[in-house]
């Protein structure tokens, strides 16, 4: 049973790091559907600004706990590295490389809202529209325990 | 991958669409108050359309993988934790339910204002600035909280 085989002390940062998970989801999710409608809208200025601060304070955030409570839960199961199962490497290739696409995709989106070229619009829906894709191959991997 | 993972994968993948797909509907609930124009207005509560399949289709992937891997597991039913579960799906769905019928209410007021060039009024202001209203919105997604929280410390288990 699931229950019997996870110690109570592994609950607090298994649920910050499932929080902060679906949180980003939710962010990147919003901001893909953000700078997608405005590929079709490009003079609504307000997608743009709405884009930013989602990445800003949505997404960074959620990603800071997500990977917080990623790093806890790493070391109270005690793994190190060495031959650890393909689900881990999955969520690390989502992890490390997404913060990098968010940094990207806000930077991005901050060229956008300062100068509304449809380009950056078009540049935050392909990152973000690739990060959704990302994470859920990792949430996958994560709850199937691939490997 | 043993039956159990197959049906946790389902059941979290729910989870990711219903929480997800949540949070996108708060973040352009949200943004639609920032604007006192009706065409902004409507198009953010429009989006929030784009998010309902997503929540549906989580909230019913979460609730039949949810209920299979309590048999699969050999959870008891009646267990304090499952019994905690359904009644915040249900609250989370009926608060969350109410919140869209509120928001459908601001974007058709929205739409119409827009379609006749006019610029937003007391009414609009009110529907979008309705506690009530966006009070739903905030304990459907306080009873969301409670259900991960029950979820993953399944007391009485």
């Amino acid at each position: 049973m699931i229950a019997a085989v996870r110690p109570d002390s592994w609950n607090f940062p298994l649920f910050l790091h499932v929080l902060g998970a679906t949180l980003l989801f939710g962010a990147i999710l919003s901001a893909a559907i953000l700078s997608l409608v405005a590929w079709r809208r490009p003079d609504a200025r307000a997608l743009g600004r709405a884009t930013f601060f989602t990445l800003l304070i949505a997404a960074l955030p959620a990603w800071v706990l997500m990977r917080a409570g990623a790093a806890w839960i790493y070391s109270k199961e005690g793994f190190s590295g060495n031959n650890d199962p393909t689900w881990i490497g999955v969520g690390f290739i989502a992890a490390e490389p997404g913060l990098l696409v968010i940094l990207v995709a806000t930077g991005v989106a901050f060229w956008w809202r300062r100068s509304n070229k449809p380009v950056a619009g078009h540049i935050v829906a392909v990152l973000s529209s690739l990060y959704v894709i990302l994470l859920g191959v990792a949430w996958l991997a994560m709850s199937g325990k691939w490997g | 991958m043993t039956t159990a993972q197959w049906l946790l994968m389902f059941h979290i993948t729910g989870a990711f669409f219903l929480i997800g797909g949540s949070v996108a509907a708060g973040v352009f609930n949200t943004f639609s108050r920032t604007t006192d124009d009706p065409g902004e207005i409507a198009m953010f509560l429009r989006m929030i359309r784009l998010t309902v399949p997503l929540i549906g289709l989580g909230a019913l992937l979460t609730l039949v993988f949810g209920l299979w891997l309590v048999h699969e597991d050999d959870y008891a039913f009646f267990s304090f934790w499952v019994i905690a579960a359904l009644v915040l799906w249900v609250l989370m769905n009926a608060l969350g339910s109410a919140g869209g019928r509120h928001q459908e209410r601001a974007r058709k007021l929205a739409e119409k204002l827009a379609a006749s060039g006019e610029a937003s009024n007391d009414e609009l202001r009110a529907i979008l600035r309705d506690p009530r209203g966006n009070a739903l919105s905030w304990l459907a997604g306080l009873a969301t909280l409670l259900l991960l929280i029950d979820m993953i410390w399944k007391p009485g288990a």
